[in-house]
């Protein structure tokens, strides 16, 4: 069945209206043009799912994918994806998981598992190599997910089944929803975790017994070796290994782009008390990794007093102390880890959770609205009593929390009384912890991402963080000095461009955003070596073909979109980066113009300058006019 | 420096070395020891396993050795289990195996296997003396060399006096793994 080596080659589909299994053979004409991971799933879902359909309801299917290097030896490579129409923005949804999920599916035999139709009963997905079972999760509904993963690990005598497990928040269809591995690794944005609650899906238990084989053994461990050594002796990685993305907010205070106050501006008084060097020694009590990593940036953390005491979780990132801290002018790490952990527990995206409060409570300061709105609540800047209780408020859907739980574009919908200014998003989705003020080239990613405001598909970490000599490999000494300068729009585009591709074929491998994007270890000239040995298909040996397939992965995406009525239009701007001038810190006064830089984006992309949607010409040289049988 | 031999060194027997509170349970060791020995990436089948306990955020990597007794040794009924007097390392005689699993069910480390598909018993030999997980562990949590004070029966109090130092015995009860 094996169509390529390091594929299982074969896709696992469980229908849940019929409660039947059904494996497929994974197409082989699938392979050189979308690789896997990220690739397969927009293949699939775009030939699958109708335009126009609800995402919670059971004709929406959620893919979990792996790619031909998850599983191996290669740095990082048990990374996971979930992909679905996302209930948080009716359009595109990814979701990206660390942990050892994609590794196990693999080693039970399934490159892909997809999830149809919608269960009468709660159920768990039990897969065991080739066993597989849906059962009854009644006892189940209603827990937190780690108490979930206890109790199936507890069902199934086996301390090694791999649990992705929603929460109370999947279960209430809170539109940010996140599906929870390894207790702490989420698969936190765009909701998928309300995709599995509306299909009345508690969790999917994984345990494999079987091998990945890849092409040339030899070869791959020799290269695989090195980059491990690359990895540990890289120091910008060897500081993540000791305080993952804590480091960044310092960095980032220096740069003025630390979003405080619902992004109000990019300087945050008390951000030394949500530093790495505060943090470690006071909070650290140990450090681990996902699958195969040297890395690893998780780490342990615990709360010896205060109001928190006794709070014993991993994380959060940067990203964590952005959403409960400085977004909120919290300058109090532990509330960051309560915050994570109550997110983690009820299965709750942080980014887009955090961001919701950030909008509910500057809608309530400003004087939009009031405790008639908000159920009596008293909503301030820095309360971090109220975090934790907004936060609970949410994952149950209690009050307030239940208007807070559509996320912030419909809350403001809901809310009215032009709460919208304070709505920080972009489709839909929650911007996260960046400012297109002070970073253009993100200003541009944000607008341009296919799941919405989004950090993790085209950021540009190569200019914020001033990497002249990579950038200059990379993209020519002569677009130097303003393609690595934040102020400027030019070159932006070519930045974010280059940048993409290359996070999209990260993103079909499967392998992690660190050591990738950041800190710059990895690029195109490594997946073009590391992919033949792994597959034995020469195709991916050249980075030409390889700049094509994620060309191709990108469109195909737009173009999921556009089907659901995105155009030039959508790929916009909160006004507070387009029209409100940064009011301090070192960027002060900067401000993002978007319209050269979607003009530049567009024309490298090649879709059309006024509608933003791919043209005649592109689809050709993409080969993907087969899509038009599909409108 | 090379052409000076130094006839006096004394060889100590060398043994898979533990530190837990190094571990970061990656599975890299896992991942090599089974592309060494099976020819791919199948940790189903490795000598080692590392145990991760998410709960607590405790992972223990569990390998081959060294025990003070060798139960491995003990119950095998054939005496196809040997245990070598000065390395301590125990090794299976393959040819006098009849494959009835007692040194699965009792080895403390739970790292001897029986591979249903291939029928055979999987057990670590060290590599011959230069193992894999070692070389490639990215944290020093697996090491190898003399060190006779590392005992099992060390470990348990080790891990006690782990968790009393982070105070959080108190409230932790289930951990999944039983």
């Amino acid at each position: 069945m094996i169509v390529a080596s390091g594929y299982t080659g074969k896709i696992l589909r469980v229908n849940l209206t019929d409660e039947k299994f059904k494996i497929e053979p994974l197409p082989k004409e699938w392979i050189q043009p979308y690789i896997g991971g990220d690739g397969f799933g927009a293949k699939l879902l775009f030939t699958e799912l109708p335009a126009g359909i609800n995402p919670l309801s059971e004709k929406n299917k959620l893919i979990i994918g792996t790619g031909p290097i998850t599983g191996t030896m290669w740095p990082m490579s048990g990374r996971t994806v979930l992909i679905s129409k996302a209930p948080l923005t009716g359009i595109w949804g990814e979701s990206h998981v660390g942990g050892f999920l994609g590794a196990e599916l693999k080693y039970a035999g399934y490159d892909m598992l997809v999830i149809e139709g919608k269960s009468e009963k709660p159920v768990y997905i039990d897969i065991h190599d080739s066993d597989l079972a849906l059962r009854d999760a009644k006892s189940k509904w209603g827990l937190t997910t780690d108490t979930v993963t206890t109790a199936i690990k507890k069902d199934k005598h086996d301390p090694d089944v791999q649990v992705a497990a929603i929460g109370p928040a999947g279960e209430k269809q809170v539109r940010f929803a996140s599906v929870m591995v390894n207790l702490a690794r989420a698969a936190g944005r765009t909701g998928m975790g309300a995709v599995l609650g509306s299909k009345n899906v508690k969790a999917v238990a994984v345990r494999g017994h079987g091998a990945v084989e890849v092409h040339d053994l030899d070869g791959f461990m020799e290269f695989a070796k090195a980059a491990h050594m690359r990895v540990r002796t890289n120091p910008i990685a060897k500081g993540m290994s000791r305080a993952g993305t804590w480091g960044l907010v310092a960095v980032k205070q220096e740069i003025g782009e630390f979003p405080t106050h619902n992004h109000q501006t990019g300087v945050f008084d008390g951000w030394e008390k949500l530093s790495a060097d505060y943090i470690r020694p006071r909070f650290t009590i140990g450090d681990r990794a996902c699958f195969g990593c040297s890395l690893g940036c998780k780490k342990v953390n615990y709360v010896k007093d205060g109001p928190f005491a006794g709070t014993l979780e991993e994380g959060p990132e940067y990203e964590g102390l952005m959403a409960f801290g400085s977004l909120i002018g919290i300058d109090d790490y532990a509330t960051t880890l309560k915050g994570n952990q109550i997110c983690n527990r009820y299965g709750m995206d942080i980014i887009s959770a955090g961001s919701t409060i950030a909008f509910a409570i500057e809608s309530f300061v400003k004087g939009a609205i009031g405790e008639e709105d908000t159920g009596g609540l008293k909503l301030e800047w820095g309360n971090r009593e109220l975090v934790i209780k907004l936060l609970e408020m949410i994952g149950k859907r209690e009050g307030f929390g239940a208007i807070l739980a559509e996320g912030s574009k419909r809350a403001a919908e809901k809310l009215g009384k032009g709460t919208e200014k304070f709505a920080i998003h972009v489709k839909g989705l929650e911007v996260s912890g960046q400012d297109g003020r002070t970073h253009r080239s993100i200003a541009l990613g944000h607008a341009t991402g296919a799941r919405g405001a989004d950090h993790l598909r085209s950021l540009v970490v190569v200019d914020q963080l001033g990497y002249e000599d990579v950038a200059a490999k990379r993209w020519g000494a002569d677009k130097l000095p303003e393609i690595i300068d934040p102020y400027t729009e030019k070159y932006k585009a070519n930045a974010v461009f280059e940048s993409e591709n290359a996070y999209c074929i990260r993103d079909t491998l499967i392998v992690c955003w660190y050591t990738v994007s950041w800190p710059p270890i990895f690029w195109m000239e490594d997946f073009a070596k590391i992919l033949p040995l792994a597959t034995g298909e020469n195709h991916f040996s050249k980075v030409g073909n390889l700049v094509e397939i994620a060309e191709r992965q990108v469109t195909l995406k737009r173009l999921f979109n556009a089907r659901e009525g995105i155009t030039k239009k959508d790929d916009a701007l909160p006004d507070r980066f387009v029209k409100d001038p940064m009011p301090d810190g070192p960027g002060k006064g900067q401000i993002v113009d978007l319209e050269p830089m979607l003009h530049d984006y567009y024309a490298l992309r090649g879709w059309d300058l006024e509608t933003g949607l791919p043209t005649e010409e592109t689809l050709k040289r993409l080969s993907l006019e087969w899509t038009k049988s599909y409108s | 420096m090379s052409d000076i031999i130094n006839h006096e060194v004394v060889h100590l027997p060398s043994q898979l070395i533990v530190d837990f509170n190094k571990c970061t349970g990656c599975r890299i060791c896992e991942l090599a020891c089974s592309a060494k020995h099976e020819g791919k990436f199948q940790p189903s089948l490795a000598r080692l396993k590392i145990v991760r306990y998410d709960d607590l955020g405790l992972d223990i990597p569990n390998v081959c050795g060294p025990c003070e007794t060798a139960p491995c040794v003990d119950i095998c009924p054939v005496f196809a289990m040997r245990r070598d007097p000065i390395t301590k390392m125990t090794y299976l005689d393959e040819d006098k195996c009849i494959l009835c699993k007692s040194c699965v069910g009792s080895c403390v480390n739970g790292v001897i296997l029986l591979d249903s598909v291939k029928m055979r018993i999987i057990k670590c030999d060290h590599c011959g003396g230069d193992p894999e997980c070692a070389r490639v562990c990215p944290t020093g949590a697996i090491t190898y060399g003399p060190d006779s004070s590392s005992a099992t029966i060390d470990r348990h109090g080790k891990i006690m006096s782990y968790l009393k130092e982070i105070e959080r015995t108190d409230n932790v009860s289930s951990t999944g793994a039983e």
